[in-house]
């Protein structure tokens, strides 16, 4: 397209939208943010639930890049979360702030707090092994390990020790081989999963279909029992028809977990979240509020741009 | 709309091949007779064929001649006659700057060596006409178009070589006598000389004809190159045969000298467990396998090498592996990575390349003083499990390094320590890499003979009971150390010390070995047999593990 068309376009946008397009002000993709002040109260989100997670005054940095920028949010629990923004915005570390996945990167450094079911989970003498039972991830792509589908569910209880599997407990009789039975099935019916793959137990999980094996990983993530769930853009990887399975799942799973996700589909945030967080370019938390309020009356204009498609 | 983008629909390739198929037939043809010619010279340079002894009735060298003339016309041949457009081709404006140098210095040579060798010409003559001819194929090459340039300097040279072949230049009694002073006699033979040229111009002019077959070309180039990484493939899987079939053939009679099969034949074993004697017969004898050398024995064997040499290695492994895959773990999954890391990745790198005498000299001088100062098993495994080391280190990182992080994220995710981690998810994973690092190592020490020769051989020729018996060999005790094992200390031979030993200081030439070219080609072959199942079970244990990874 030469530049002349573009400015064309650009025109005619700005005659719809009755915006007039200048040097300074140029409507195009990245710079269709306005220079606004984020106000305090826009991200003040009143709810009657418990908070169960509790994000105050967060910093992230990744060396000298400042990531996430004093982030305050408070989770209510069983419920939905969607976290949007576009890319490099920090919503996916925001998120792996929240089970503390970011201590497994080296250059990051944290600041201020987050709290979970009350507790400070930054600070010392925090179990990690017991933070991440109760706050499970489910990530991108669909990651499950190179082991049967049995072996991935209770691949979490046994090495934590809640399910005795070794040799000697087997030698002994103290393996519980119908507990394991029990989990298995719980955690397949909880994820969905249940129908498809009860005949193949033993198959490796690779030899699943992409959607059942993020299924799968969902379930492995059900096996610790944890309170809240963490999706970090589940669904991106997959087609429209597993999209709409995983989609069912989670709002399933909100009537008994607390599911925060992060997603670059806005539809999908709108259709399945009961709250969202609107993260902006440079880390910023600008809005937070219920979903259909956020969608249908954004207070701030960058946030209106943003879910409008006018950027991002 | 126009299109104006400057592209000559005249020179674009044809997207059809229109050829007739007599002319690809043809080409087709000179392919295959530069294959032949190709096979042939490869079984005269490994003497499967003498070049002195006709086929047939017909002379060797009339028979390559009339070969190389018949391939160096047809290829030049096609070339012209794609040039004057009796067949339909796609060439290029020019051969190409790589192809004439390539031939330039060919025929440059050939030029060079013919006038001062075969005419006599002196240095000057050479110095003079050797440029003349090479650059006359240089320009030859680049400067018409490429059907000819590709193929007219390949066909001549064939066609050349064929005559000098066919008109007896270079004949079954050819020499070239070096010249160098008499202590140092070299001379070139036919036996050497003609196979080579052969192979070489079969190579020449089957790559022009390969190009001549695609229609020259983008498509010429590729079958062109496809026809030399064919054959090259071939080749070396071809002389890799030769060599393990020559083996074989040497090596069979020495070891099924005295083979008896039928119940009873073989000799008794017993075998002590828990305090009962085990005893069976075998019921096949292989004496060369089973015995050890002595006065009374009709047929001798080496048995007590065999046994040494399976020891060997199973020690080196047993003490390398988990040394080597634990130095792996703390290296991929616990150290930082920076300098540390690197200087001992060039280290271990450096230990893999250190030569195996060094390695020898290491366990002469430190582990024999330390095992009771006599060469033994123990520390001839501790050598060799030295030397395998820096390889097991090195392919367990890359098996490492090379599972998915999503693994560990995901492990991680559910709360599972680092540790767990490593060991239920990582080191499965990472098992098969681990697995043919062992097996490469492994080939290479169970074959090692320096290193043995310093710490670890005793006499050659031990008699079959003094075979090493390592699991019989533990004694307990009821004071601490609780257990021993003498065995360990003890002196004992191995395969390839023993080929060693037979071979250049003549051991064994007296009256014990009846054959001593038979008992070495079967020590030869035992030695492979023993390292080939070493990689068998290697192979096996990878394909378990790996299936194990795998759906299906």
């Amino acid at each position: 397209m030469t530049e002349t068309t573009q400015e064309t376009e650009a025109k005619r946008e700005a005659a719809e939208t009755g915006e007039v397009a200048t040097a300074e002000n140029p409507l195009t993709t990245t710079s269709g943010e306005t220079e606004e002040e984020t106000r305090e109260e826009w991200i003040q989100y009143e709810f009657d639930d418990e908070a169960k997670v509790v994000s105050e005054n967060l910093d992230v940095y990744y060396g000298d890049d400042h990531a996430i920028k004093d982030v305050s949010m408070e989770i209510p629990e069983k419920s939905v979360t969607a976290l949007i923004g576009p890319s490099g915005c920090g919503k996916s570390t925001f998120l792996r702030c929240l089970n503390r996945m970011n201590d497994r990167i080296k250059v990051a450094r944290i600041d201020g707090s987050v709290q979970v079911d009350g507790q400070e989970i930054y600070q010392d003498g925090v179990d990690l092994v017991e933070l991440r039972k109760r706050v499970g991830m489910v990530f991108q792509s669909p990651n499950p390990f190179p082991k049967s589908i049995r072996d991935n569910l209770l691949y979490g209880p046994r090495k934590h020790g809640d399910l005795d599997a070794g040799l000697l407990a087997r030698l002994t009789g103290r393996a519980n081989e119908d507990a394991e039975e029990e989990l298995v099935e719980r955690t397949l019916k909880q994820a969905a999963l249940w129908t498809e793959v009860k005949d193949r137990l033993e198959d490796n999980a690779l030899g699943l279909s992409g959607g059942q094996q993020q299924r799968l990983c969902i379930a492995r993530c059900l096996s610790v029992d944890p309170d809240v769930i963490l999706m970090d853009e589940p669904a991106s990887a997959l087609d429209p028809i597993a999209t709409a399975k995983i989609e069912d799942l989670i709002h399933e799973l909100s009537k008994e977990y607390t599911v925060v996700i992060v997603t670059h589909n806005m539809q999908q945030a709108a259709r399945i979240s009961d709250q969202t967080a609107v993260f902006l370019t440079g880390g910023e938390l600008v809005e937070y509020g219920e979903t259909d309020r956020i969608f249908e009356n954004p207070e701030s204009q960058r946030v209106e741009d943003y879910i409008s498609g006018k950027f991002g | 709309m126009a299109t104006d983008f400057g592209v000559d629909e005249e020179s674009r390739d044809t997207l059809v091949q229109s050829g007739t198929s007599s002319t690809r037939a043809l080409a087709a043809f000179a392919v295959a007779v530069a294959s032949v010619l190709f096979a042939i010279s490869l079984t005269a340079l490994f003497e499967v064929v003498t070049i002195s002894e006709p086929i047939a009735g017909v002379p060797v060298t009339a028979l390559l001649g009339g070969l190389l003339i018949l391939l160096g016309g047809t290829v030049s041949m096609f070339g012209v006659g794609s040039r004057l457009g009796y067949v339909e081709t796609d060439p290029r404006a020019s051969a190409g700057l790589v192809a004439g140098i390539a031939f330039g210095g060919i025929w440059f040579t050939v030029a060079s060596l013919t006038a001062s060798q075969t005419f006599g010409l002196g240095g000057l003559g050479w110095f003079v006409v050797a440029p003349v001819i090479g650059g006359g194929a240089f320009f030859a090459t680049i400067l018409p178009r490429e059907d000819v340039g590709s193929t007219v300097p390949a066909g001549a040279l064939t066609a050349l070589t064929g005559a000098v072949f066919l008109l007896d230049v270079i004949g079954p009694q050819w020499v070239w006598d070096l010249g160098f002073p008499d202590a140092f006699f070299v001379a070139v033979t036919a036996e050497f000389t003609i196979p080579t040229l052969t192979l070489f111009c079969s190579l020449l002019a089957g790559w022009a004809s390969a190009k001549a077959y695609g229609g020259f070309g983008a498509r010429g180039r590729h079958m062109g190159a496809y026809l030399l990484v064919y054959i090259n493939a071939l080749s070396i899987v071809g002389v890799l045969f030769v060599l393990l079939a020559f083996t074989i053939f040497k090596g069979l009679p020495g070891l099924f000298r005295g083979f008896a099969i039928g119940a009873g034949t073989g000799p008794t074993s017993t075998i002590v467990l828990f305090g009962t004697d085990i005893t069976w017969t075998w019921p096949f004898y292989v004496p060369f396998a089973m015995e050890g050398v002595g006065l009374l024995n009709e047929f001798n064997g080496v048995l007590p090498a065999i046994f040494g040499t399976i020891w060997l290695v199973i020690g080196a492994v047993v003490f390398a592996v988990p040394l080597g895959v634990g130095a792996a773990i703390f290296l991929t999954e616990y150290a930082e990575r920076g300098r540390f890391t690197q200087v001992v990745e060039v280290a271990t790198n450096g230990l893999w390349s250190t030569p195996s005498i060094v390695f020898g000299l290491f366990g002469f001088a430190f582990l024999i003083p330390r095992f009771g100062g006599n060469k033994s098993l123990l520390s001839g495994a501790l050598t060799l499990g030295f030397m395998l080391l820096p390889l097991v280190v090195i392919t367990s990182r890359e098996a490492m390094i090379a599972v998915p992080d999503e693994y560990r994220d995901a492990s991680a995710a559910l709360g599972v320590s680092k540790w767990q981690t490593i060991r239920s998810v990582v080191l499965p994973a990472a098992l098969p890499g681990v697995v043919t690092g062992v097996i490469l190592g492994v080939g290479r020490i169970a074959g090692e003979t320096a290193p043995i020769l310093l710490t670890m051989a005793g006499a050659p020729f031990t008699p079959g009971s003094e075979t090493v018996d390592v699991i019989g060999g533990f004694q307990f005790t009821g004071a601490p150390p609780f257990v021993s094992n003498p065995a360990l200390l003890e002196a004992t031979s191995a395969l390839p010390y023993q080929l060693y030993a037979l071979i250049t200081a003549g051991v064994g030439l007296g009256e014990n070995v009846a054959s001593p070219d038979q008992f070495q080609w079967a020590t030869a072959l035992v030695l492979l047999m023993v390292v080939l199942s070493f990689y068998a079970v290697g192979i096996a244990a990878r394909y378990y593990f790996r299936r194990k990874l795998q759906y299906q």
